[in-house]
C-alpha cells in the first residue's frame, strides 16, 4: 500500500494544477491517472481561450476567479514557461440582438472588474481586424483574453508539480474507495492508495468518483462540441478572439488564432451521452462553415486540416427516477462551479462538471481546492516549494545561430522530423524523457507540435513511431496513437 | 558555402534537373535530399509501370530512380542526404539542417525546387464520427509496408481513387488482405484507367462510384465506415480495421512561398515536378525537369531567363484546377489577368496552365 496524504483523481488540467497547489504545502501527494498520459480527456479538445471575465455574473466566485485568472494569465504562464498570447478578444454583432448582448457583457464585465473594455464601432472593428465582414455592426473589445494551448499549460504544471515531489501514478483507474480512520483508502485495479484527503477532479467521471463514498448530488450529462482548424497559412486572417453573437441563429462562433498559428474554429453544441468518445456530429462541421461564410466570408476554407469533436461536462443537481433506475437532470443547468465539501466524509473535495471558463481558472481552481484541503489537513507551508520551469527546447524559438550551436552538441536537433512543423528529432526524443513523458504518438504531439501541422502526421507518423520504440526500448508495434487500443501496425514485420 | 546551383528534392525531377544542368555545363551544383536516400516517392513505388516512355522499357520505381541515382553518384554533384531545407531567404541563401551537416547556409546563384507534393489528409473533409488509428493515407501506407516492413492492417476499405490508392489496393489484394472497396464521390475513377483495369477489375476489386465515406466508427482503432450513396442517399455500414485514402495530392512547395512577393517568384528560384504540378507520369517528370535544369543553367551562365519554356507534359489539362501560377512553364512564373484570362509574366505565355501557389 502507497502511503500518501492528499490523493488527487484525475490527471487533467484541473488535476495537474491542483497537484501543484498541493506542492506548496507539506503535503505527501499522487496523482491518479486513468490514462497512459496527462490530458487526455476534456483538456484535450476545447475552445483554448484565457477568458477576461464578461460571461459571468458578477459577485459569483466564478467570477472572481476568471477575472483574477486573466489578470495574472501571463504570470503564470511565465513562471510554467508556458506560451500565451494575450491577443485580447472582441464579440461582434451584426444586429440589435446581439449589440444587446454586448451590452450585456460589458456592464457584467465591469461589475466584475474586467480591464480595458470598450465598445468598437463598425470602422474600429475593421480597423482590428480587417477581415471581418463589412456589416459588422458593434464589437465589444477586451484586451485582457487571450489564448494558450491547454495541454501545454497543464502538461507544465505537472511537470512542476513532479519537480516539488508530487508522485503521478499513470495507468491507475480508481475502482473503489474506502473510508477509513482518519482518511481513505482508494485502490485501483492492483494497488492500493491510503491518503488523509481526496481531491476528486476527474472531470467527466467526478460524478463517478463521488459516488464511490455517497450519492452525489450533482450529475454530470456530456455534450459535445465540434471545432475545425485551419493551417497556419491562414492564421493571419485573424488577430484576435473574435465571438460572433449571430442575430438570426442560435449557434455561436468563435474564432481563436491560436500559439502555434493556426486558426481555431468553433463550436457547435451537440447531443451525447458518451462521456470518453470524442466525435464529430453530423452535418455539424458544414453548419460551422456556413456562420463562417457569414462573419469572415473569405476565410479560406481550403486550408481546414482537421476536424474534431470536444465533450463537455454539464453538471446538473438530479432526482432519481426509480421506475427507469436513472437520474433525471433538473430543469436548468448548473451554471456556478460546483465544488462539493463532502459532509459525511471529511477531507473528501469533489470538483464536478467544471466547463468554461475552467481552463482559464484551472489554477485557480487548484490554489481553491489545494488550500481548502491544506486547512482541513492542517498542514504548513513547503518553504522549498520550486515554481519555475524551464520551457522544453523549441527549435523555431531559436535563432540560427543557437540552433547551429545546438546541433553541434546534439546531432539529433539537426534531424527534421515534422517537417509541417519543422521539428527535430532531438524534440521529440526530449518529449519522451520529460515527467511525465510522452508515451504515444499523440502525446509527442502534444508536446512538441509534430504531426499536427498540414500533412496532420502522413509523413511524419512512422518516425515518431520509431523514435518511440527506441528511446523506451519497445517494440514499434507497441507503440500506439491516443492508448490501449489505438495500435497503428499490428505486428512488426509481413 | 557557395554553390552555382541547389536542387532541393533527389527525387525524379530533382536528379534529373540536376543531371540536366551538369550536361549545360554547371559544375558547382549540391542536390538536397531529406530522405536517407536518393530516389523520392518512387522508393516506395515496388510496382511496375516507370519508364515506358523514358527508358522504352517498363521499370518498377526502385529500379526507374537507381538509373538517375547512379549518374549522380558518378557525376560530381554534391549530394546531402538526410537533409532538410528549412528556410530560402530573399536573397538566395538557403538554410540546411541535417544530422551530418549541422544548421548550414548555402547562397545558390539559382535554386531548383523539386520537393514533390503531399497528400490530402482526411481531416480537410467534414467527417461525422471518431478520429481513431487505423487510417492511413496511400502513400503513407505504401511506405510504411514497403520500405517500413510493417504490416498495417487486415479489412481494408480505400477512400478516393487515385492513383497510389489503386495501386494499393492491388498490392493488399496480392497480400491476401481483405480490399473491401474504392469508395469514389465523381462519377468516374480518379486515377488513370490503365489503374482501374489492372489493379481494381483484374483482382475483382468493386469500385463504388458516386459514393462516399460519412461517417468513422470505433473508439481507439477504426472499426468501420459509414457509406453514403450519393445517388440514392443510401447509407450502408462497412466493417474494417484500416482506412486507406487517396483524395488528392497537393504540390508541397512552402519554401517558394517563403520568397513569392507581388506575385511573382524571384528569377533564380524554379519549380520542376510535383512541386510545381501533380503529374500523372513519372517520364512527363523527368522530360519536364530536364528542361527545367536547362534553363536554370541558362540562367546561371547569362543571370537572365533566356528562353520562355516549351511545355513538354502531355497530360496536364486534369493537373490544373487553380489560378496564381503558370505550371506550363518550369518558372513557374506568376499569373497577369488579362481580358481573355491570364497570361504568363514571365513567360509571356497567351495559353498559361495555372496552378495555385498558395495551395
Amino acid at each position: 500500500m502507497y502511503d500518501f496524504d492528499v490523493i488527487v483523481i484525475g490527471g487533467g488540467i484541473l488535476g495537474c494544477f491542483t497537484a501543484r497547489n498541493l506542492a506548496k504545502y507539506r503535503l505527501k501527494t499522487a496523482v491518479l491517472e486513468e490514462r497512459e498520459d496527462l490530458c487526455t480527456g476534456i483538456s484535450r479538445a476545447n475552445t483554448a481561450i484565457v477568458y477576461s471575465g464578461c460571461d459571468t455574473k458578477p459577485g459569483t466566485l466564478k467570477s472572481q476567479m476568471c477575472v483574477h485568472a486573466a489578470q495574472s494569465f501571463e504570470s503564470l504562464c511565465t513562471e510554467l514557461a508556458v506560451r500565451y498570447k494575450q491577443c485580447g478578444s472582441i464579440m461582434v454583432c451584426c444586429g440589435p440582438k446581439g449589440e444587446e448582448i454586448l451590452r450585456k457583457k460589458l456592464s457584467q464585465g465591469l461589475a466584475n472588474g474586467v480591464r480595458g473594455l470598450r465598445l468598437l464601432d463598425r470602422d474600429e472593428i475593421l480597423a482590428l481586424e480587417p477581415k471581418l465582414c463589412a456589416n459588422v455592426r458593434r464589437g465589444l473589445y477586451a484586451p485582457e483574453s487571450g489564448t494558450v494551448i491547454p495541454w501545454e499549460l497543464g502538461l507544465a504544471a505537472a511537470e512542476n508539480a513532479v519537480r516539488n515531489g508530487v508522485k503521478i501514478m499513470l495507468n491507475t483507474k480508481v475502482t473503489k474507495i474506502k473510508k477509513k480512520k482518519d482518511g481513505y483508502v482508494v485502490y485501483s485495479a492492483n494497488t492500493a492508495f491510503s491518503a488523509r484527503g481526496v481531491i476528486n477532479c476527474a472531470g467527466m467521471y467526478a460524478d463517478e468518483i463521488l459516488e464511490k463514498v455517497e450519492k452525489p448530488s450533482v450529475r454530470i450529462f456530456p455534450d459535445s462540441g465540434d471545432y475545425i482548424v485551419l493551417d497556419t497559412k491562414a492564421g493571419h486572417y485573424i488577430q484576435h478572439v473574435v465571438f460572433y453573437e449571430p442575430e438570426e441563429r442560435e449557434e455561436r462562433l468563435t474564432l481563436v488564432p491560436t500559439v502555434e498559428g493556426n486558426i481555431l474554429i468553433g463550436s457547435t453544441k451537440n447531443q451525447s451521452d458518451e462521456k470518453d468518445i470524442f466525435k464529430t456530429a453530423g452535418a455539424s462541421i458544414e453548419k460551422l462553415k456556413s456562420i463562417i461564410s457569414e462573419i469572415v466570408p473569405d476565410l479560406p476554407m481550403k486550408h481546414v486540416i482537421r476536424s474534431f469533436g470536444a465533450i463537455r461536462p454539464n453538471p446538473y443537481y438530479v432526482s432519481f427516477d426509480s421506475e427507469s433506475g436513472l437520474y433525471v437532470p433538473m430543469e436548468k443547468a448548473i451554471h456556478s462551479f460546483s465544488i462539493i465539501e463532502s459532509k459525511e466524509n471529511p477531507a473528501f473535495l469533489s470538483l464536478i462538471g467544471i466547463k468554461t471558463p475552467g481552463l482559464t481558472c484551472a489554477n485557480e481552481l487548484g490554489c481553491y481546492a489545494a488550500d481548502r484541503m491544506a486547512s482541513m489537513l492542517g498542514t504548513e507551508v513547503n518553504t522549498e516549494f520550486r515554481p519555475k520551469e524551464t520551457a522544453p527546447l523549441r527549435l523555431n524559438d531559436l535563432s540560427l545561430s543557437e540552433r547551429a550551436n545546438l546541433i553541434q552538441d546534439n546531432s539529433a536537433y539537426g534531424k527534421i522530423v515534422c517537417r509541417c512543423r519543422n521539428i527535430s528529432a532531438g524534440e521529440i526524443i526530449n518529449s519522451i524523457h520529460r515527467h511525465p513523458g510522452a508515451v504515444t504518438v499523440d502525446g509527442v504531439k502534444r508536446r512538441t507540435g509534430a504531426s499536427s501541422g498540414r500533412c496532420q502526421g502522413s509523413f511524419c507518423t512512422q518516425r515518431i513511431m520509431e523514435l518511440l520504440a527506441r528511446e523506451q526500448n519497445v517494440s514499434v508495434d507497441s507503440v500506439n496513437k491516443d492508448g490501449p487500443g489505438s495500435d497503428i501496425i499490428q505486428n512488426e514485420k509481413f | 558555402m557557395k554553390y552555382d546551383l541547389v536542387v532541393v528534392g533527389g527525387g525524379p525531377a530533382g536528379m534529373a534537373a540536376a543531371l540536366r544542368a551538369q550536361k549545360e555545363s554547371v559544375s558547382n551544383i549540391l542536390l538536397v535530399e531529406r530522405e536517407e536516400e536518393l530516389g523520392g516517392v518512387l522508393r516506395q513505388c515496388v510496382h511496375f509501370g516507370f519508364g515506358l516512355i523514358y527508358f522504352g522499357e517498363e521499370l518498377t520505381g526502385p529500379q526507374y530512380a537507381e538509373r538517375f541515382a547512379i549518374k549522380i553518384r558518378q557525376s560530381n554533384i554534391d549530394v546531402f542526404v538526410a537533409t532538410s531545407v528549412v528556410q530560402l531567404k530573399p536573397d538566395g541563401v538557403l538554410v540546411l539542417s541535417g544530422e551530418k551537416c549541422g544548421l548550414l547556409e548555402v547562397k545558390a546563384q539559382a535554386v531548383i525546387l523539386a520537393s514533390g507534393c503531399r497528400e490530402r489528409p482526411l481531416g480537410t473533409i467534414p467527417l461525422t464520427g471518431t478520429r481513431p488509428s487505423g487510417i492511413f493515407t496511400a502513400g503513407m501506407a505504401q511506405k510504411m509496408m514497403n520500405l517500413g516492413g510493417y504490416e498495417i492492417g487486415k479489412r481494408f476499405v480505400i477512400l478516393g481513387s487515385g492513383d497510389i490508392g489503386l495501386i494499393m489496393a492491388r498490392q493488399l489484394k496480392l497480400l491476401n488482405r481483405d480490399v473491401l472497396a474504392v469508395i469514389e464521390k465523381e462519377k468516374q475513377c480518379g486515377g488513370l484507367e490503365r489503374n482501374r483495369v489492372h489493379c481494381l477489375e483484374k483482382y475483382h476489386i468493386p469500385l463504388q462510384l458516386r459514393c462516399t465515406v460519412t461517417e468513422i466508427h470505433g473508439k481507439n482503432r477504426i472499426t468501420g465506415v459509414t457509406i453514403k450513396n450519393l445517388f440514392n442517399e443510401q447509407e450502408e455500414f462497412l466493417a474494417c480495421d484500416t482506412l486507406i485514402t487517396s483524395i488528392g495530392l497537393i504540390p508541397e512547395r512552402e519554401l517558394a512561398e517563403e520568397v513569392y512577393s507581388d506575385g511573382r517568384l524571384p528569377d533564380w528560384l524554379f519549380l520542376c515536378g510535383n512541386a510545381c504540378y501533380v503529374h500523372d507520369a513519372v517520364d512527363d517528370v523527368t522530360l519536364e525537369a530536364e528542361e527545367t535544369g536547362r534553363l536554370a543553367a541558362q540562367f546561371v551562365v547569362s543571370g537572365k531567363i533566356t528562353k520562355r519554356a516549351k511545355h513538354i507534359s502531355s497530360r496536364t489539362g486534369n493537373a490544373a484546377n487553380s489560378d496564381i501560377i503558370c505550371i506550363g512553364c518550369p518558372k513557374a512564373c506568376a499569373l497577369i489577368k488579362t481580358d481573355n484570362g491570364f497570361a504568363g509574366a514571365v513567360c509571356g505565355r497567351k495559353d498559361p496552365v495555372p496552378s495555385c501557389l498558395c495551395h
